[in-house]
């Protein structure tokens, strides 16, 4: 029951509660600004801090199950077909963990813009290996009878 | 006769239906605003719409009509704003896990913040997070909790004992829920905080002003319940 004789008290709150009631108001305000902002620019701060615009939402989301598979193999499928298998399952074995009663993963930390570096140096990684397999199935040069045998090759026999 | 209806029960139900008008235009403000930060993205339109309906409930306060006290206004729709987003976050990883706005959204989330929404992910068969115990918390709180605690905001807003009684018995759920989830998490910490940005502070930094169970019950629990229609 309301026994507070002051009118400058809101409705309900009595003089004896009227100082937490003043408190939990400010907090209640604060709590809903800052919710409502956060939830706001969660999306696009956390696309940003994952390297969008250099990456688009599609290579983010393969960037992000590389680092989680430790696998440069493993990749969103977008968009994932309805009734098929959750994806990860086709790249767990290549997860990197401490198995035990309370698992640790080994992942790498994603910091700011991380990944824009990771797809940088995979690219880099591809293209290296992509040279090396290049040389590797060149043909290897024709050479005249005339033309002496390397030196190596003479010691050889 | 018409000075009877002046200064008797005329004058009274002018009064209470002039003031239930300005209640609802401002509500409607607050209820178009609350909609919009409930989806999380579109919050930044809607918070000027909603302190512009606040804004009008003043106004019709200090004109002299009686409107709901701005505590229960701000809890109301804070409970409202905290079940939708809560709903929403687990919703995408319950049933749209798949989609690449969940897989950026969540797991960007995961790998910033929650350990439990990147690693595994999408392993289960029902997909989404794998984190320890996580799942049986998403399927629980969302229908029962959840659901239950944002018809209760609505019966407050509309000053009815009920609102105010089950908002005090889903924020009670709250606090289990609170105690029960941030013991999980410490159990599996590794799972939940090795490797990623911001470890233990920032969720904590993130997911703080979702505390709005711990600010109602001190309020519900104090207030002249009288002011609550039966």
């Amino acid at each position: 029951m309301n026994t507070s004789t002051d009118n400058s008290l809101p409705l309900g709150t009595t003089a004896h509660y009227a100082t937490m009631h003043t408190w939990l108001q400010r907090g209640l305000f604060a709590c809903l600004v800052v919710l409502v902002i956060e939830a706001s620019l969660s999306l696009p701060l956390i696309a940003v801090w994952m390297g969008w615009p250099t990456l688009s939402l599609t290579e983010i989301c393969h960037e992000m199950t590389k680092v989680r598979y430790s696998s440069d193999a493993a990749e969103c499928k977008v968009p994932h077909p309805l009734f098929d298998p959750s994806e990860g399952v086709a790249f767990k074995d290549s997860a990197e963990d401490l198995w035990g009663i309370q698992p640790r993963p080994l992942y790498k930390r994603i910091g700011y813009r991380d990944l824009v570096r990771f797809r940088d140096e995979r690219l880099a990684r591809e293209e290296a290996a992509r040279s090396r397999n290049a040389l590797a199935a060149a043909p290897a040069p024709i050479t005249d009878a005339s033309t002496p045998a390397p030196a190596s090759a003479s010691a050889e026999d | 006769m018409a000075s009877i209806r002046q200064s008797g029960f005329g004058a009274y139900d002018a009064h209470q239906a002039d003031s239930a008008a300005a209640q609802w235009k401002a509500d409607k403000w607050m209820i178009a605003g609350t909609i919009l930060m409930g989806t999380g993205v579109l919050g930044i339109i809607g918070l000027p719409m909603f302190f512009y309906g606040m804004h009008l409930q003043k106004l019709a306060a200090r004109a002299g009509f009686s409107v709901r006290p701005l505590i229960v206004t701000l809890i109301g729709y804070l409970v409202i704003i905290d079940s939708a987003l809560n709903s929403m976050g687990w919703t995408l990883d319950l049933f749209a896990h798949h989609t690449l706005i969940n897989r950026v959204l969540t797991v960007g989330w995961g790998a910033l913040f929650d350990g439990g929404y990147f690693w595994h992910y999408n392993e289960l068969w029902v997909g989404g997070a794998g984190a320890p115990g996580e799942k049986a918390w998403e399927i629980a709180l969302i229908p029962c909790l959840f659901c239950a605690r944002l018809a209760a905001a609505i019966g407050l807003l509309q000053m009815k004992r009920w609102g105010q009684q089950w908002l005090i018995v889903t924020c009670w759920m709250g606090i289990i829920v609170w105690t029960g989830y941030n013991t999980n998490m410490t159990i599996f910490a590794d799972v939940r905080y090795a490797n990623i940005a911001f470890p233990v502070w920032g969720w904590w930094l993130y997911d703080i002003w979702y505390i709005t169970p711990f600010l109602a019950l001190p309020y519900l629990h104090t207030v002249n319940r009288e002011i609550f229609s039966e």
